[in-house]
């Protein structure tokens, strides 16, 4: 199947944190004038002509039937054309993707993908906490947030022989590298044995294991190849996209030591796109625990499977690594504002290939990078976008 | 058993004597099982006394845990009942269910209880409810029901779990427990009643009731626990020890020998034996009121459950047996144990003739000890002491639509089979089409109660209700069936994977005032993965859900 080829011209975020001076329009509004002053040609915010709006969970701030109309209006367009995607935490990468293909089919030309998420406006007690009580006896009762991907890691360390060191050096790295990030909620340094040392949330994952909850927004805007450069010299492409769902629930599981949507939504980016993973110089995965950076690295195949721990400690996903894995510092430590997670962290693989990312810059030789979400209960979608400077 | 024949059978009417007052030669009801059950919590009653600056209190009570309460332990005695009697579920006509404080004061307390025993649809029987001779009540009507013919096996359950009064009298006193018993409809001219064909272990020969309405526990219309604001002195001159004596008297002068022992239900752990003094038979239920208090309905049957596994009561029945055969020349007669339960203002004796060893039955020590809780926490799990902070409330409301979709599933532990692979998907409301092959050839099965943990994790930081540390268990069951469902706490810092774990019915929540029950994971000593057992096979080399099933 033919698509027209899509581009990247502009992207940016606000910093992101605990944003309580903050309204949900006020950090849209925040991001998607990020955006466009990094258009290196300027683009007038009229020619923008669909928004795409990533928002996973109004009911943390008390807008669950929330549409896609907030955004447009937040941001000076009331009268665009907007649609609001919901796909769990990759609901951004997904956003984007469909962002993408609204280009590509030639039906708009400029299109703002915006993710937008208040996870701090209630008490954490009353937000994240309060899933453990979503579920019936049957469904889960009890299941916080690291409830889904702890199970993982017991059954990765009893069948690989991980361990807590392995999962302590993925949150070291990713908070060194928040430190390099001007936009990271967390700008701290952290050693293993802090790791090792901090409570127990949900074994075997401590809290320095788990992502922090943080109110962020990011943006993205996308144009045709064709008209690229009309707004800069320096576009960076869609060179290829994947999504896939397993079953819902823990239970319905097949095995615990890997994502099968992972898997096939990166298998179906790689096809789309031409590469395997020895063609990355650099990914962007979702690592909203310790273990699930670990499963990423396996499932998206840049280590064997079982192996993702000892690469970790080794330094293999370092900045300077082999593959360097989340050079913003991830959801662990950039965090994790769930509608515009996988938008963040696509920005970070456009200034990485637009070698803009400063400290942090990753070595760029082959031209490709990749940004990867996986969520929705027991993991039950994953999306995979892969960009590329390469023309 | 289809439900023609089931009809058929419940009408079939058993030729029986029906005069079973008189203790005539003709016994119609046997025993075929009996079983019973103790909460997880036991508190030193004199903690109980220290918390209210007096020395008050001896012995231990049992309480049950936060997700424990009349049901769950009723659960657990009637199960071990119809595995004793070796009576299955869909034989039994009537399930009767005798507790002073039922789970729904109104509601489906009997629906619930009678599908997580996997009872037919259209189980008879009834609740009896609203003081502690419920369960006596509850026995007395499965009685007439088999000797009236409407009824061929009846599963009577008496369970109680009071919370009682802070500073009352019966805080020290108050325990919990249950006991259940199979009973048998014996016809004329046959064998019994039993699956074997032989004759039951023990009969029901003699039953008196007499009333005295005066008050002393009670609960009124929307209190939450039991008061016990009367004159001790008074209860036990005047009503207690007058009454049961006259109602033990009123069996024991029927029966056809001396009664070796008696068990009665106990408020304060010395009426009772004022009572079997007078009635001149040792009181064979003291060790359960000195090991788990007034357990309530249950006191009379698990006392009686007691006796009959209790080797120093056999000795004497041994030796009354013999002078009794000498004396009657019948050989029949294997001796006597009274039972009497209290509550209400009524009170109520049995006789039971076990001639023989009662399958099920159980001392009070076999029931485990259960794990010594501080005042304060005893407290907490009877919900007594509440944190300030509203708890988060369920996200589906229990009376909402997928509870009435979700229950019958939920308390009957349903999966859904796939016919053509084999993959067992759970629950069967949310798995139109199988998890395995996609398939829609599916039917609805009882999942297996026992497997082996596949992974895990213990929840440390959740929100009130819940309580850390809460283990949350993914299980493979023996049929091939995959479950996630809640832990013990008491797990937590043992669990392994591999380890052999039985699913048990607990409360999962007391959600708006209304119960939620489910099934936990419990782990079975020493069945670890390193305890010589075989090792669960492993996943993530390659093996897929449908191979693992293969082998089932």
């Amino acid at each position: 199947m033919s698509w027209n080829k899509v581009a990247v011209v502009g992207a940016g975020l606000i910093k992101m944190g605990e944003l309580f001076e903050q309204s949900y329009e006020q950090m849209a509004a925040g991001a998607f004038s990020a955006a466009l002053a990094s258009v290196d040609k300027g683009l007038d915010k009229s020619a923008v002509d669909a928004v795409i709006v990533a928002t996973q969970r109004g009911s943390l701030w008390g807008q669950e039937g929330i549409g896609g109309n907030t955004v447009p209006s937040a941001i000076g367009l009331s009268g665009v054309a907007c649609t609001r995607v919901e796909n769990a935490c990759p609901s951004g990468s997904d956003a984007f993707r469909i962002g993408a293909m609204v280009v590509a089919s030639g039906v708009h030309d400029v299109v703002l993908v915006i993710g937008v998420e208040k996870m701090r406006d209630k008490s954490t007690q009353e937000g994240l906490l309060a899933r453990a009580a979503a579920g019936h006896p049957l469904y889960n009762r009890g299941e916080t947030a690291p409830v889904l991907f702890a199970p993982f890691a017991t059954r990765h360390m009893h069948e690989f022989g991980t361990t807590p060191e392995m999962l302590a050096s993925v949150a070291v790295k990713n908070h060194h590298n928040g430190c390099l990030d001007p936009y990271a909620h967390f700008q701290s340094e952290i050693t293993v044995e802090q790791v090792l040392a901090s409570p127990m949330v949900c074994s075997p994952l401590r809290l320095l294991d788990c992502c922090p909850q943080t109110d962020g927004a990011a943006a993205i805007l996308l144009t045709s190849a064709e008209r690229a450069h009309e707004f800069t010299d320096k576009p960076v492409y869609v060179a290829g996209f994947g999504v896939a769902t397993d079953h819902p629930y823990l239970h319905e599981k097949s095995s615990f030591v890997g994502l099968p949507a992972t898997t096939l939504a990166s298998g179906r980016a790689y096809d789309m796109a031409g590469v395997g993973p020895r063609d990355l110089d650099m990914a962007e995965v979702h690592d909203c625990f310790t273990i699930t950076e670990i499963l990423d690295i396996e499932d998206l195949g840049f280590v064997e499977k079982g192996k993702g721990g000892p690469a970790s400690l080794e330094g293999e996903t370092a900045l300077d690594g082999r593959i360097p894995v989340n050079p913003s510092g991830g959801l662990l430590a950039k965090g994790h504002p769930i509608g515009a997670t996988g938008i963040a962290q696509l920005t970070e693989c456009w200034w990485q290939l637009r070698e803009e990312a400063g400290e942090r810059q990753v070595a760029i030789r082959q031209g490709f990078a990749l940004q990867h979400n996986v969520g929705g209960r027991g993991s039950g979608v994953s999306v995979v976008n892969i960009l590329t400077r390469n023309p | 058993m289809s439900p023609d024949e089931k009809n058929a059978d419940a009408m079939h009417t058993d030729a029986i004597n029906a005069d079973a007052t008189s203790g005539t030669a003709v016994k119609p009801v046997g025993i075929l099982g009996v079983g019973a059950a103790a909460p997880s919590l036991r508190l030193a009653a004199k903690d109980v006394g220290a918390a209210w600056g007096s020395s008050a209190g001896r012995g231990t009570v049992a309480v049950c845990d936060a997700d424990e309460d009349t049901l769950t332990l009723a659960w657990r005695a009637a199960n071990a009942a119809l595995d004793a009697a070796g009576v299955s579920p869909a034989e039994v006509s009537g399930l009767w269910w005798g507790t002073a404080r039922p789970p729904f004061a109104e509601g489906p307390s009997h629906a619930f209880l009678a599908t997580t025993l996997g009872l037919d649809r259209s189980v008879g029987g009834g609740l009896a409810s609203g003081s502690p001779h419920a369960g006596m009540e509850a026995l007395l009507a499965a009685w007439d029901a088999l000797a009236a013919g409407h009824a061929r096996y009846a599963l009577v359950v008496t369970s109680d779990a009071l919370v009682p009064g802070l500073g009352t009298a019966g805080e020290s006193t108050t325990g919990a427990g249950a006991a259940a018993v199979v009973l048998g409809a014996i016809a004329e001219g046959s064998a019994g009643p039993s699956a074997n064909g032989s004759s039951p272990p023990a009969r029901l020969v003699g039953r008196a009731t007499l009333a005295m309405p005066a008050v002393d526990r009670y609960r009124a219309d929307g209190d939450r626990v039991t008061g016990d604001v009367y004159d001790a002195r008074l209860f036990r001159e005047q009503v207690f020890v007058p009454l049961l004596t006259d109602t033990g008297r009123g069996v024991a002068e029927g029966a056809a020998t001396p009664l070796r022992a008696w068990a009665i239900a106990d408020p304060d752990g010395k009426l009772a034996s004022a009572v079997a003094k007078r009635l001149g038979a040792p009181l064979a239920s003291a060790p359960v009121f000195g090991a788990l208090g007034d357990t309530g309905s249950a006191a009379a049957l698990l006392g009686l459950v007691h006796a009959c596994a209790d080797n120093a009561t056999n000795a004497t029945n041994t030796a009354n047996a013999a002078n009794t055969t000498d004396a009657t020349g019948s050989a029949s007669s294997g001796g006597l144990i009274g039972a009497i339960g209290y509550g209400g203002g009524r009170a109520t004796a049995v006789v039971v003739d076990a001639a023989r060893a009662v399958p099920g039955a159980v001392t009070v020590d076999m029931l485990g000890t259960g794990r010594q809780v501080a005042y304060a926490e005893a407290l907490r799990a009877r919900g007594q002491l509440e944190p300030m902070a509203d708890p988060i409330e369920m996200g589906l409301p229990p009376g909402g639509a997928a509870f009435v979709r979700g229950n019958p599933e939920m308390l009957g532990l349903f999966g859904a089979r796939c016919r053509d692979c084999g993959t067992i998907s759970t629950p069967p409301s949310i798995h139109p089409t199988c998890t395995g092959c996609g398939g829609d050839h599916l039917e609805v099965v009882p999942l297996a109660r026992r497997g082996r943990v596949e992974t895990f994790v213990v929840n440390q930081t959740m929100p009130p209700p819940f309580q850390a540390p809460l283990p949350l268990v993914v299980i493979d069951l023996e049929d091939g069936a995959r479950l996630m469902v809640q832990g013990s706490p008491a797990d937590a810092a043992d669990l392994a994977v591999g380890d052999v774990v039985t699913l048990s019915l607990r409360r999962y929540a007391l959600e708006r005032g209304i119960p939620v029950y489910g099934y936990k994971a419990f782990r079975v000593a020493g069945t670890g993965a390193g305890s010589g057992v075989p090792k669960g096979t492993t996943v993530g080399s390659g093996q897929d859900r449908s191979a693992r099933e293969g082998g089932s």
